[in-house]
């Protein structure tokens, strides 16, 4: 079992309640929210989305104290990173990752810089090794950008994070790209992160809607499919030539042969988007990783293994636990399905080479809590 | 060589079909400067030169749509897939290329150099 450095790609905190968000929201937005008398609070979270029939959660990640999984610092700390040799964890929000689902963009930008805020005062202060995503309001893509760099001189906060889709266009389309002019511009990747399903118009299904939890997260790659697909053929990687993406819990087993098919389609329909210069391909193997979870599980351990090898993915492979949800993948089980030569970029490597750390420096122990000052 | 008619016979911007050798070769002219290539597509062997003859599509930025109309660029009717028509390398990829015949105009006459390699 591989037992060197871990980065984890995608570590879901979360706030246990309402009350623990709205502190960071400004006056006027707690009025609206909280000044509703015996009706309650206006709900902080998109309220829609598949039930699991499991729940959504691991059941030993809920805390002993009380609250929601993700949502304890000490708990996490124990069962993730003391239990392996991690030395840096990014965080991607609960159920606060849906906020462009939210039909009031106002509102889902107001949600955005207080989930960030919230993010740094609870976690970033607790452990070194914690980095954060950023949260944007994706329905105002300038408000959004602007959020971005507010947090430009931050190095904890790392990536862009988009999930829900509030304007039925992939995510190549150019209203999106004030949010990627600042995230090249602030040096800090987009991360597109899988299961919007449920949560937002449109549907992130192809085809159709579908209507169990079942389906929806077996068709989870769908939606990451269209939105590669729209970057690259929009032009995204030409437009910004330095920003990264990185796809998050959609898996891996079918790059190969979107690419394939991507780069075939590019031959015949070149003249429909001249603004490329490279193979779709050659846009993909410069610019997008993708995290490992969930490994699809082939029959046969070597099928997919062969599948990743064919487009020299165990390069672009970040390792992601996914903690504390219910299909989170173990860095044992992981060992075991993939080729010990593979483990040390798989596992550490590529994430530096994705977020632009020195990998001898995080590797010693003394350096990793100053560097991620 | 083979001649394969006079000048004044070939219609601007559009490809004639004729056999050179043993071979079919489309013949365009463009601008008044001449263009062979085999009418045989590499990727499946459809008829290439019956595909739309065009200047090159580029786009200096995302959503820009321009043309260099010095470069005649074939389209196969069959897949789409594109080649430079003065080197008959594909668009995408230097290395694959449909075969080119050097033209020759000589005295009004329009003249194949079969069998002679092109760069």
């Amino acid at each position: 079992m591989y037992s060197g450095p871990v980065i984890d790609c995608d570590v879901h905190h979360a706030r246990s309640s309402d009350a623990e968000l709205i502190p960071y929201l400004s006056r006027g937005w707690r009025e609206y929210v909280t000044d509703r008398g015996r009706a309650g609070s206006v709900p902080l979270t998109v309220q829609d989305g598949f039930p699991n029939p499991h729940g959504f959660m691991r059941a030993d990640t809920y805390p002993d104290g009380g609250g929601e999984p993700g949502s304890d610092y000490l708990t996490m700390q124990a069962q993730l990173l003391d239990a392996r040799d991690v030395r840096r964890a990014i965080l991607t929000f609960g159920d606060d990752s849906h906020l462009a689902g939210h039909h009031n963009p106002y509102f889902a930008t107001e949600l955005a810089r207080a989930c960030n805020d919230w993010s740094i005062d609870r976690w970033l202060t607790q452990d070194a090794r914690l980095l954060s995503s950023i949260m944007v309001g994706s329905q105002l893509p300038d408000l959004a950008a602007a959020e971005v760099r507010r947090h430009a001189a931050n190095p904890r906060m790392v990536q862009v994070m988009l999930v829900d889709n509030p304007f039925n266009y992939g995510f190549g389309h150019p209203v999106f790209h004030p949010i990627y002019a600042a995230a090249e511009e602030t040096g800090k990747p987009v991360a597109i992160h899988g299961g919007a399903g449920g949560w937002a118009n449109p549907p992130s299904t192809g085809g159709g809607s579908v209507n169990t939890y079942f389906e929806t997260h077996v068709l989870w790659p769908q939606a990451i499919q269209t939105h590669l697909v729209s970057f690259i053929a929009h032009g995204v990687f030409e437009k910004y030539p330095t920003l990264k993406v990185v796809l998050i819990e959609g898996g891996s087993a079918w790059i190969p042969s979107l690419l394939w098919r991507f780069d075939t389609e590019y031959k015949g329909l070149r003249r429909e988007v001249p603004w490329l210069k490279r193979l779709p391909s050659e846009y993909f193997a410069e610019h997008v990783w993708a995290s490992s979870q969930p490994l699809e599980i082939s029959p046969k351990r070597e099928h997919v293994i062969d599948l990743i090898r064919s487009m020299q993915l165990e390069d672009k492979l970040v390792y992601s636990s996914d903690y504390p949800h219910w299909d989170a993948d173990e860095i044992e089980y992981l060992s075991t399905r993939l080729p010990a030569e593979w483990h040390s970029r798989l596992f550490f490597e590529n994430a530096c080479r994705l977020y632009g750390w020195k990998a001898d420096e995080l590797k010693k122990p003394a350096a990793v809590v100053q560097s991620a000052k | 060589m083979v001649d394969v008619g006079p000048v004044a016979d070939f219609e601007e911007r559009h490809f004639r079909i004729v056999m050179a050798g043993d071979h079919e070769v489309g013949v365009l002219r463009w601008q008044d400067r001449f263009f062979a290539v085999h009418n045989r597509c590499p990727h499946q062997k459809g008829p290439l030169c019956l595909g739309v003859v065009s200047g090159r599509l580029h786009g200096s930025a995302p959503g820009s749509m321009e043309v260099d109309d010095e470069t005649p660029v074939i389209a196969c009717p069959w897949h789409g897939w594109e080649f430079d028509l003065e080197r008959g390398r594909a668009l995408w990829e230097e290395g694959y290329a449909v075969k080119v015949v050097p033209v020759q105009i000589k005295e009004g006459r329009v003249l194949l150099e079969i069998g002679k390699r092109t760069a």
